[in-house]
């Protein structure tokens, strides 16, 4: 992704966090809503940075708008950070979590 | 503004107005970003830096311990490219086609910008925009450009 920094210190990071994690769980990452984004906006956004076609994106979007929240990703503890920030260099309100 | 799709790219006209009014929002966005330019708990940074980790305020911290600084440090690269770009336009309307890399900066930071404006009006889903009046007018207003300024550029590098 353009312009965006990875994580580093990745497992100094794990080191320091306070939750332990079960490895089994995929983690995710979560969008949001929020009164501000335009919905074309994010749409873009998870085009832009996901790859996903228009559809999808538009499908995840309207998720975000009318359920609150929509989980846009899903992978290791690692990526889903790395997803997140490139979300917040986007301006959207992204958050990590295990899958429940 | 106007705003259109072309072969190379979205096509802007922009007015000097509009320069004038860009340049003082980049700016303050600009000196906004800088390290001692915000509190902690100020709800511009807040909202521009937002927790990785919505129940796990330790993990949480050492996130934003990893990101926060190369975060801030490319939202200040595009502004200050933005702002070069539009300083550079003069005082007669100008026309100026946006590429993919241009096209996606600009709208990163027109939602910094929204972003910025919005939190400090309080905008909510229930924000009457209808009404014109009071203290916050001028910026009501300025937030209201910038959508239609953003919405327009998303849906012509769309297509």
């Amino acid at each position: 992704m353009a312009g965006t920094v990875a994580p580093q210190r990745q497992e100094e990071r794990q080191a320091d966090a306070g939750t332990v994690p079960e490895p089994d769980r995929p983690w995710i990452t979560v969008v949001w809503n929020d009164p501000i984004n335009l919905m074309s906006y994010v749409t873009h956004v998870f085009m832009t940075v996901f790859g996903y076609p228009k559809a999808k994106a538009e499908k995840l979007m309207l998720d975000v708008h009318r359920r609150g929240r929509a989980v846009v990703s899903s992978g290791t503890r690692e990526r889903m950070e790395l997803d997140v920030t490139t979300l917040h260099g986007y301006g959207l309100w992204a958050t990590l979590e295990q899958q429940s | 503004m106007r705003v259109g799709a072309g072969r190379e790219g979205a096509k802007v006209r922009v007015d000097a107005g509009e320069a004038a009014t860009l340049v003082t929002l980049l700016t303050d966005l600009l000196a906004a970003l800088q390290p001692d330019g915000l509190d902690a708990h100020d709800p511009v940074r807040q909202r521009l830096f937002p927790d990785g980790y919505r129940d796990d305020p330790a993990s949480a911290r050492a996130f934003r311990d990893l990101t926060e600084s190369s975060l801030g440090a490319e939202r200040t690269e595009r502004v200050r490219r933005c702002l070069a770009e539009v300083s550079a336009l003069g005082d007669r309307p100008a026309q100026v086609v946006l590429d993919d890399e241009a096209g996606d900066r600009w709208l990163r930071v027109l939602a910094d910008l929204r972003l910025a404006v919005g939190t400090r009006l309080g905008v909510t889903e229930q924000t009457d925009f209808h009404d014109g009046d009071g203290p916050d007018a001028a910026a009501r207003s300025v937030y209201l450009w910038l959508t239609a300024v953003q919405d327009a550029l998303v849906r012509a590098l769309m297509n």
